[in-house]
């Protein structure tokens, strides 16, 4: 459905994230991580074994000195758009897109554990709880009281912060307000992010900062080949970071970007 | 078979099992919002708390700040969640510490000291420690090095920015303002490694370990017209036209700051023949302090105190700053029963050296203040607001050593507030309303209130001086190993620097230094792969980090962006303990 001044109805959320402007901070992954109550890592956690709902990759041209080349891409639930892998596998219906703004969600308690949706995703931005969710004593007083931890044996990803959408809604409901306002819903990562390079919003409005991103000439999108149709939208003058999207080439001889 | 109830019970079994032992509930409550400034680093970055009830439950920046322009580190971001941490120290014996030094003071002889090292001068509790130690027989307060002597950075002056191994993108200075001035100037970082201030420079020069000072020395040489100093070039691993170019640049594209660490004692000198001394970089007037405090002890560095000298020594640990190495301090202390007494958040640090480690207040807990950062060209003042009380049987360090000293600091933030009220200058910021008013305007206890609710005070502005002499022996120097044969320890160490001398950081850190590769973590070490064949010790693998000044277990990375010839390693202070700047190292499987 189409409004008057060209907007659809429904939003539909995405992310520009300026890969020239990343500085590698991490700062991104560890306001995820408070505001989505993810726990600190278990003693076995590794890198392959650990949640991080965004994760910030170090990746090169190839080259190396003086020719090498470094950038810092964060990737998280890339939201498809299209045939959105984890959704058509999970034989729980605990995935789904929610039509009204677009967000893949991802449902703990309908999840059995099964992983075939990690094994789905392309860009393996799902995560499993290997281990019950445990901080440290006290520390559960600092939780997030609008976000449910997850348990053990569950998968669980990005979703956009969905209890700040969530909150925005009741905010924007409290104040006789149909619709968000653009700015009163950003993800934590976009908060936190002190080099300003995630942007967040509805790239049904054309009007909007985010959807003017994504037209960017030096924009593109990871594994754009799967036509997966991903909401987030990376930008980079640099040529190699541009290739790097369709072809990531596996750091350290490892099979996936996850090591 | 089709009855639904076995199926049922299977999954109810299954939630069942799956929530065992119980998931914490998050506790819910009334939402508010509290300003105050961070305290884990010096660069003191506003700080907006959610809290639930009383609770803090997320930390942010405040967008609208002008000194930290919304910005918040991650390690500022995780700390609500300090005080929660396992290594916590929860009780320690003041009362016998207390009695040790009044001892150590009581029978100090003529040619012994009693000391107090600040790994964080410049704050109120940093004035306290110099009126304590002038009120006392033989004191002396000693601070960590300073780098540019001191001296403020204006980054935003810069159109050159030539890093000698200063991490300007990894939490030097104040990250939102850095991130700000970036597109301003242009950054060549010249280091060993490709450190993330490396990846994003806009020139990376491979200079070869420990030679920032030969680079230094070679780049006065080219701006003075002089030859270049012998082999100091050879020295750097750059080629003469390089420094020469370099030299060319820095000249031509000005002003062009030079920033160093205090191992480079060159890089004002070089400033000045720069042109950035007195536009990009300059001596800086500090937030006034009560007339009555001017009678204290004068800064004073390690290296000026006699070795066998320190009848006792205070250390205070309590805000993360420059971990001075243990082997450079020791020596100075008498021989026999020196009384060493830390005031700390963990025994991780100091506190494995110390006789008494007494527990203290950590971030968001305790009260202090911030004084300027070394990219704020004016001086300023900001409190650390507590957001949650501290736990009882903690020690305030700085009341601790006034009584020591018999004298009375338990007003001195607020004394330093009204001094700063009564000289008229500056503007106040307020967080609630993004509002800056001139101090003229307010009364005292206007700004007394301002101020612990995350107000930020900045001076007028700021006026070039002449550099501040160097303090005497500032610079400390880890004890010379015996020898470092390059046979038995082939590798070079590169230390990778963690804020804070203890390593306090929340165990939710784990998100970069454990659950990813993004931070070389505590007591982690990098190796280049055919360095680790050589080692025989693959990715994953435990091993031992050998120097000649002893051994410590470590945990093996294989990198191929570390040089084949050396090991990058997470600074912790035990690490920092047995490696010195670029010292050598072996790594063997354990």
């Amino acid at each position: 459905m189409t409004s008057a001044n060209g907007n659809n109805k429904n939003k539909r959320y995405g992310m520009t994230i300026d890969v020239d402007r990343c500085t590698g901070c991490g700062a991104c992954m560890v306001a995820c991580a408070v505001e989505n109550n993810v726990p600190p890592a278990h003693e076995g956690a590794t890198e392959r074994k650990g949640i991080t709902w965004i994760r910030v990759f170090k990746v090169d041209n190839g080259e190396d000195y003086p020719g090498k080349r470094t950038a810092f891409v964060p990737v998280l639930c890339q939201q498809c758009g299209e045939d959105t892998p984890c959704v058509h596998v999970c034989p729980q219906q605990a995935v789904d897109v929610d039509p009204a703004t677009g967000i893949v969600g991802q449902m703990p308690e309908r999840c059995l554990g099964c992983r075939y949706c990690m094994a789905a995703c392309p860009y393996h931005a799902r995560y499993f709880n290997w281990w019950d969710p445990a901080w440290p004593v006290g520390m559960e007083k600092t939780l997030n009281p609008d976000v449910a931890p997850r348990m053990r044996g569950v998968v669980e990803k990005c979703n956009f912060c969905h209890g700040r959408w969530h909150a925005a809604k009741q905010r924007a409901a409290a104040a006789g307000k149909k619709e968000i306002q653009p700015g009163d819903y950003v993800p934590a990562c976009v908060e936190a992010c002190p080099a300003g390079a995630i942007r967040f919003g509805d790239l049904n409005d054309p009007a909007g900062e985010v959807a003017r991103g994504a037209k960017n000439p030096a924009s593109f999108r990871l594994l754009e080949k799967l036509h997966t149709e991903p909401k987030i939208y990376y930008s980079s003058k640099r040529d190699w970071v541009r290739r790097i999207a369709d072809a990531p080439r596996p750091p350290m001889g490892k099979e996936n970007l996850r090591g | 078979m089709f009855t639904p109830a076995p199926w049922r019970l299977i999954t109810d079994t299954a939630l069942w099992s799956e929530n065992w032992p119980g998931i914490p509930r998050p506790a819910s409550g009334e939402i508010k919002t509290r300003y105050t400034h961070c305290a884990l680093c010096p660069a003191g970055c506003a700080v907006r708390a959610r809290l639930v009830g009383s609770q803090p439950v997320a930390l942010m920046g405040v967008p609208a700040h002008p000194l930290s322009l919304g910005a918040l580190c991650p390690f500022g971001l995780t700390g609500h969640q300090l005080p929660y941490h396992p290594e916590r120290l929860k009780q320690g014996p003041e009362h016998e510490a207390s009695a040790a030094v009044a001892g150590a003071i009581a029978q100090c002889a003529p040619g012994e000291r009693i000391a107090v090292l600040d790994l964080r001068p410049g704050r109120t509790a940093s004035w306290t420690y110099r009126r304590a130690m002038a009120a006392v027989k033989n004191g002396v307060y000693l601070t960590a090095p300073q780098p540019l002597e001191g001296a403020a950075v204006n980054l935003a002056a810069a159109r050159t920015v030539l890093s000698i191994g200063a991490p300007v993108m990894e939490g030097w200075g104040t990250p939102g303002n850095v991130l700000a001035a970036r597109a301003g100037f242009r950054l060549i970082q010249a280091e060993p490694l490709e450190s993330r201030t490396a990846s994003l420079a806009d020139l990376w020069l491979r200079i070869k370990p420990g030679s920032g000072r030969a680079l230094a020395l070679s780049l006065i040489a080219q701006l003075e017209g002089k030859a270049m100093p012998a082999q100091a070039a050879a020295e750097t691993g750059l080629g003469e036209s390089q420094i020469a170019d370099l030299a060319g640049e820095l000249a031509r594209n000005g002003p062009a700051l030079v920033l160093a660490g205090d191992d480079v004692p060159e890089a004002v000198p070089l400033n000045r023949l720069t042109g950035a001394w007195g536009k990009a970089l300059m001596a800086r007037a500090e937030a006034p302090v009560p007339d009555s405090w001017k009678k204290a002890a004068p800064p004073a560095g390690l290296a000026s105190v006699p070795d066998g000298s320190i009848r006792a020594l205070l250390i205070d640990e309590s805000v993360p700053g420059d971990y001075i190495p243990w082997n450079a301090i020791a020596p100075k202390l008498v021989p026999g029963n020196p009384v060493v007494v830390v005031f700390a958040w963990s025994r991780s640090g100091y506190g494995r050296h110390a006789q008494f480690t007494l527990p203290a207040a950590v971030y968001p807990e305790m009260t202090g203040d911030a004084p300027a950062a070394i990219d704020s060209p004016a001086a300023a003042f900001r409190i650390f607001t507590p957001l949650v009380p501290a736990p009882s049987g903690m020690v305030d360090p700085a009341v601790f050593i006034a009584s020591a000293a018999g004298i009375d600091a338990s007003g001195a933030l607020r004394e330093r507030a009204d001094a700063i009220h009564k000289a008229g200058r500056g503007t106040l910021f307020t967080c609630a309303d993004v509002k800056s008013r001139p101090v003229k305007e307010l009364k005292p206890e206007d700004f007394w209130k301002a101020l612990n609710e995350g107000g930020c005070w900045m001076d007028a502005g700021w006026q070039a001086k002449p550099p501040a002499p160097l303090v005497e022996g500032t610079r400390w120097q880890a004890k010379a190993p015996a020898s470092q044969e390059a046979s038995e320890l082939p590798l070079l160490v590169a230390l990778t620097d963690l804020p804070g001398s203890a390593g306090l950081v929340s165990p939710l850190m784990s998100k970069l230094y454990q659950e990813s590769n993004l931070r070389l973590g505590r007591n982690r070490a990098a190796l280049n792969p055919a360095s680790a064949a050589a080692c025989g010790v693959g990715e994953g693998a435990h091993a031992m980090l050998q120097t000649v000044l002893g051994q410590r277990p470590i945990q093996v990375t294989v990198s191929p962006s570390v040089p084949p010839g050396m090991v990058e390693v997470g600074a912790s202070p035990e690490i920092l303990d047995i490696c010195g700047a670029f010292s050598r190292a072996r790594v063997a499987q354990s």
